[in-house]
């Protein structure tokens, strides 16, 4: 992969405000509280580490982040924008590559992108430059014609991607972003986003693969049961647990050391 | 301020979803259409010569038509968003600076579409059989409008509720098309007996058949006054329970 992408407009209004700003989050399914009172913030040009085990609340703060949770307590900033009262440009701020793939099968790989831009308010003659752009940078330019079912796992990863970037979010948030990705496809991945990111774009990630999160990831929140139990510096926080390794801090705050 | 790009793009998904079946949803009703025509006014022709004061295949044209502007203004609507809900690809627009008005415009306006490209296609081969040109354009336009934007909104309301493509066929199988088939498409009321006559008032697909007809034919068998307002009722207050429904993301946002 290559990298020639246009860098995000963070000199823009909202630049001052932190990235994200979440305050007293709560999340209540009937009388299951997913997210109990959690709150923090992603500082602009920040790449954050989400963790938690399966169910520990973390897409679940992504979704109220993006605008696909309701949620009963609490305020969610994104760039100074409030995700409810003025969710036309907290959304348009954000990029989000799913964990699940929820692509358009009516549409091609190039379709998926154009219209995706054009439900951010760019037409597709604007949208046709960046839609190019983003198709040779994720090595689908031959298969701009397929549709969703044609592409490989690692394609459809790439697709996720390219379409999280086609309005050129300035908070990328990726959800599992390399899950199914072959080695040599996830170490591509890693030097692109590494990439992107010291040109100012705040990355928020959340992954299962500790070692991603610990190579790329500057500051590191941990959710467990809902509850925010670890935020702090990554270098920081394997050092005050006096642990090797991320994992190891990891299994630790969320008491699974036994089973590990 | 409106994001009418977001809301053009939309749109022109719902347009390129129908032209990409258009095998299962244009042609059907045009053929079935014509079969119609075929065996109730021509082949019948001797057996069944007027109705309402007209020869039977003119009075039955107007009912053929709303036929297709109902189902396939319900089909679009309900299928295109419960097939997104399903596929989940419906969070790439959740996600986007798009309004719920925006959302609940957007789809409505591609099932409207398509309910009133299907009506006026059937409504042109009709003519091409028939010869007898509408009395009234603009009433003809107003009711085939009026029960596009009503079956487009029940659909969404069906869409949004149902938990399977099975829950969407009950809405079709068990009201829609009982309802329609009854209420005026192939006979009067004035032809029924008195009591079932008064049942009949009771089918709201009664006064969509009846004013789209009185714009054919020129004459109905309620009020066209009665006809307009009972459908711009059930129309509005449609719309108003499906974007309630989108706007308080109702099995759309967690």
């Amino acid at each position: 992969m290559t990298v020639a992408l246009e860098k995000p407009a963070v000199e823009a209004d909202g630049a001052a405000h932190g990235a994200v700003r979440i305050r007293h989050l709560i999340k209540r399914y009937g009388s299951m509280i997913a997210v109990d009172d959690v709150s923090f913030d992603v500082a602009p040009g920040e790449f954050f580490g989400f963790l938690g085990p399966n169910g520990a609340g973390k897409t679940t703060t992504i979704n109220a982040i993006v605008g696909l949770a309701t949620f009963q307590g609490g305020t969610i900033e994104v760039f100074g924008a409030d995700v409810v009262r003025d969710y036309r440009r907290s959304r348009s701020y954000i990029g989000l590559s799913p964990q699940e793939f929820n692509f358009d099968r009516y549409l091609t790989a190039e379709e998926i992108l154009t219209y995706q831009a054009g439900y951010y308010g760019i037409t597709p003659s604007r949208a046709k430059p960046r839609v190019d752009a983003l198709l040779e940078q994720f090595e689908l330019g031959d298969k701009r014609r397929a549709t969703y079912l044609q592409l490989s796992g690692g394609m459809k990863r790439r697709l996720a991607l390219a379409r999280a970037l086609v309005h050129s979010p300035r908070l990328l948030i990726l959800d599992e972003p390399t899950a199914g990705l072959d080695v040599e496809l996830r170490l591509e991945l890693w030097d692109f986003l590494k990439k992107i990111n010291d040109d100012g774009m705040t990355v928020f990630l959340t992954s299962h693969y500790l070692e991603e999160v610990e190579l790329l990831c500057s500051r590191i929140g941990i959710i467990n049961h809902g509850k925010l139990v670890a935020l702090e510096d990554k270098a920081a926080l394997i050092a005050r647990h006096g642990q090797g390794s991320l994992q190891d801090v990891f299994l630790e705050l969320v008491g699974k050391r036994a089973h590990a | 301020m409106m994001n009418w790009v977001g809301f053009a793009t939309l749109v022109r998904r719902e347009f390129k979803r129908t032209m990409m079946t258009i095998n299962q949803v244009v042609w059907p009703p045009v053929i079935t259409t014509l079969l119609f025509l075929f065996i109730f006014g021509v082949g019948l022709s001797n057996t069944m010569k007027v109705m309402d004061g007209v020869p039977y295949i003119q009075f039955l044209l107007p009912g053929l038509v709303m036929l297709n502007v109902i189902s396939s203004s319900y089909d679009e609507a309900a299928s295109s968003l419960f097939q997104q809900r399903f596929q989940m690809s419906i969070q790439e627009l959740l996600i986007a600076p798009l309004s719920n008005l925006e959302l609940e415009l957007g789809y409505l306006t591609g099932s409207i579409l398509r309910g009133l490209v299907i009506g006026a296609l059937v409504m042109s081969i009709g003519l091409l059989v028939v010869h007898v040109a509408p009395r009234n354009g603009a009433i003809l336009f107003f009711f085939m409008f009026m029960t596009a934007l009503l079956f487009s909104s029940v659909g969404m309301i069906g869409a949004l509720l149902a938990r399977s493509f099975d829950n969407l066929a009950i809405v079709t199988t068990f009201f829609i098309t009982p309802l329609t088939y009854v209420g005026g498409v192939f006979s009067s009321i004035h032809a029924l007996p008195p009591l079932v006559q008064r049942i009949s008032l009771f089918n709201p697909m009664l006064y969509m058949i009846d004013g789209l007809r009185f714009g054919y034919i020129g004459s109905s068998d309620v009020s066209p006054a009665i006809d307009a307002v009972v459908v711009t009722v059930l129309a509005v207050s449609a719309f108003a329970i499906s974007y309630g429904m989108v706007k308080r993301g109702v099995n759309l946002r967690v």
